[in-house]
């Protein structure tokens, strides 16, 4: 048996697939919605920071109308004037625990993050201390516990999963493309506005109410959520009276262990559904013939993760109808000028166009302290409109090293590549796509 | 059908089973991949002073081995069920070696029983511990895995 494992384990190794550890197969609705019955503390501290170093070559735009100038995409956010930056990505803190004496039926979570990045920093605006959590869960009934208040919505395992046990500095282009919810003004058509965000980033967050529950049988564990909230990101009210819906099931066998690092093969599906209003121009000079309009935007996947010892494995097809986030003009940073001095680049969005991408994540642990890790990712956008549609695909090559239970080190190396598949080679598309850089990213989480 | 999934496609989803197959293969505690010793100790003494001895047993062990290199769990059964006890006064001992070492507790659901029927209700356990349907099974279950018994 030990000689099937170790042939299995070097052939893969001799392919090049080493990889890492930690979380998957943990239950992130009970894991960050509730605490042990009658034996969570009052009030836990805890939060966790995030150092780190990211670098492109920072090649220049090679053609169109910002031929010369930076390309967002060789830039490192939020701020994005600097091709290689020291930065500090998160740096958040929290309490949680069952604060109520009188129920220990009623626990609540609060976490707030004052690092450098989307949620503080939209757009490489102001700076601010945000609230990222603030939640509330009454578990008062067997068949569905409540959570209320903000809170990552039921979804995506790489949106859901707690960051402090991602195994990735950055998430997978599809993830950060129509997941990862920019909340913008207009649709960017607009010559001179450069439409940047209007707040935080959507953080996988919501604002709303859920029902959830998991029942376990032997070894197997089952759960559900159905959670409805704001779809206007964090922090703030509604922009309009229609609401998201949010629908999550999964199912798990339980190899061993527990919390954010259990040991089990999970397959998961969800669903999300909402109205985004967006202001569109309706002429050139006159902002009193914008028009408010509301589009669509669904969401939906289906994944499997697997963490079994030494190895881990995931992976996920997302599928996005409407709203979706399309560059910026020239893949120039947005605010930019033309060299025509015509024009600001501006963030895109294609309210009723398609997208859909998917990723492959294999770890291997090679010692106690020491993990491997090699994900693929592929992410296709605006497919429902030939010359507007690109194809992104990355290869993260990674290596965490753990100090302690607490503390670890995490390098990649993102060899990165996009094009426009239904444009020639020669097109300006392809020929600015060409310039994409690999991405060389070192940080340090450390968990307190 | 696979002929027509993109090359990528199809390395990747070959990998993921080879992946699976491998894990499905795995034998032992999945929690301690690099562990060399598999010792399960058992406990089935009223004794306190047996029930010390048992934590100490774990705690020499880890010591010695390092925590990534041995894989302990302790099986309580018979009067020694009282160390898993909610109110044991072992209890940080417990939580210590849970945390820092990843030591899993078995107690046995017979014996549960038996106190449940005398007591007239169910006495409440450490949360770490874990029900097994009858505690000398487990520990069966477990050399048959190639664990070591030891009764201290």
């Amino acid at each position: 048996m030990y000689n099937t494992r170790t042939c299995l384990a070097a052939v893969i190794a001799a392919t090049g697939l080493a990889a890492a550890l930690p979380t998957q197969a943990a239950n992130w609705l009970m894991l960050q919605g509730t605490e042990p019955a009658g034996a969570a503390e009052r009030a836990r501290v805890w939060g966790f920071i995030q150092p780190e170093f990211q670098y492109t070559e920072g090649t220049k735009l090679e053609a169109g109308p910002f031929s010369g100038q930076d390309a967002i995409f060789n830039t490192i956010g939020p701020d994005r004037d600097a091709s290689s930056q020291f930065n500090i990505r998160r740096a958040r803190i929290g309490l949680r625990g069952q604060g109520f004496p009188l129920d220990s039926n009623t626990n609540y979570f609060f976490l707030v993050e004052a690092g450098n990045n989307g949620i503080t920093k939209p757009g490489g605006g102001l700076g601010s201390l945000k609230l990222t959590d603030a939640s509330v869960t009454f578990n008062h009934f067997d068949a569905a516990r409540v959570r209320v208040g903000q809170f990552k919505t039921p979804g995506s395992e790489e949106g859901l999963k707690a960051i402090h046990v991602f195994d990735y500095v950055n998430f997978t282009s599809v993830t950060d493309g129509v997941l990862l919810e920019r909340y913008i003004d207009a649709d960017g058509s607009a010559p001179n506005d450069p439409n940047g965000p209007n707040g935080p980033v959507g953080a996988f967050r919501d604002i709303g109410i859920q029902l959830f529950q998991t029942f376990r049988r032997d070894d197997w564990e089952h759960s559900y959520a159905v959670m409805v909230g704001n779809g206007n990101g964090l922090a703030r009210s509604d922009n309009n009276n229609e609401k998201d819906i949010y629908l999550y099931l999964s199912t798990e066998k339980i190899f061993g262990g527990k919390g954010a690092r259990r040991q089990g093969w999970k397959g998961f599906v969800w669903y999300q559904e909402g109205d985004r209003t967006l202001t569109l121009a309706q002429g050139t000079d006159s902002t009193a013939d914008d028009v408010e309009q509301d589009f669509e935007r669904k969401r939906w996947g289906v994944g499997t993760t697997y963490l079994n010892g030494k190895y881990r494995a995931a992976a996920e097809y997302i599928v996005a109808d409407g709203m979706i986030r399309n560059g910026s003009d020239g893949g120039a940073v947005v605010g930019a000028l033309a060299n025509n001095g015509l024009s600001r680049a501006s963030l895109n969005v294609l309210p009723e166009d398609e997208a859909d991408g998917w990723y492959l994540d294999f770890g291997y642990k090679i010692r106690p302290n020491i993990e491997l890790d090699v994900r693929y990712d592929r992410f296709n956008r605006a497919t429902d409109t030939d010359p507007a549609e690109r194809r992104f695909d990355t290869l993260t090559l990674g290596a965490q090293y753990f100090f302690n239970k607490k503390t670890r080190f995490i390098f990649n190396y993102e060899f990165r590549e996009a094009e426009a598949p239904n444009l020639p080679s020669s097109h300006p598309a392809n020929q600015i796509l060409d310039g994409m850089d690999d991405r060389i990213s070192a940080q340090i989480l450390a968990i307190f | 059908m696979i002929s027509k999934l993109p090359w990528h496609l199809r390395l990747w989803a070959a990998l993921l089973l080879g992946l699976l197959s491998t894990g499905a293969l795995a034998a032992g505690n999945p929690d301690k991949p690099f562990a060399e010793k598999h010792v399960v100790l058992q406990i089935s003494d009223p004794d306190p002073f047996k029930q010390t001895l048992v934590l100490n047993v774990a705690g020499n062990l880890i010591k010695h081995y390092g925590p990534d290199k041995v894989d302990v769990e302790i099986v309580a059964f018979g009067p020694g069920l009282r160390l898993l006890l909610a109110e044991n006064d072992n209890s940080d001992r417990i939580d210590n070696l849970v945390n820092s070492a990843q030591v899993r507790f078995s107690a046995c659901e017979n014996t549960l029983a038996k106190y449940t029927q005398n007591l007239g209700h169910e006495p409440a356990l450490n949360a770490h511990a874990t029900h097994v349907s009858a505690g000398v099974v487990r520990i069966i279950d477990l050399i048959d895995q190639g664990y070591t018994l030891i009764k201290p």
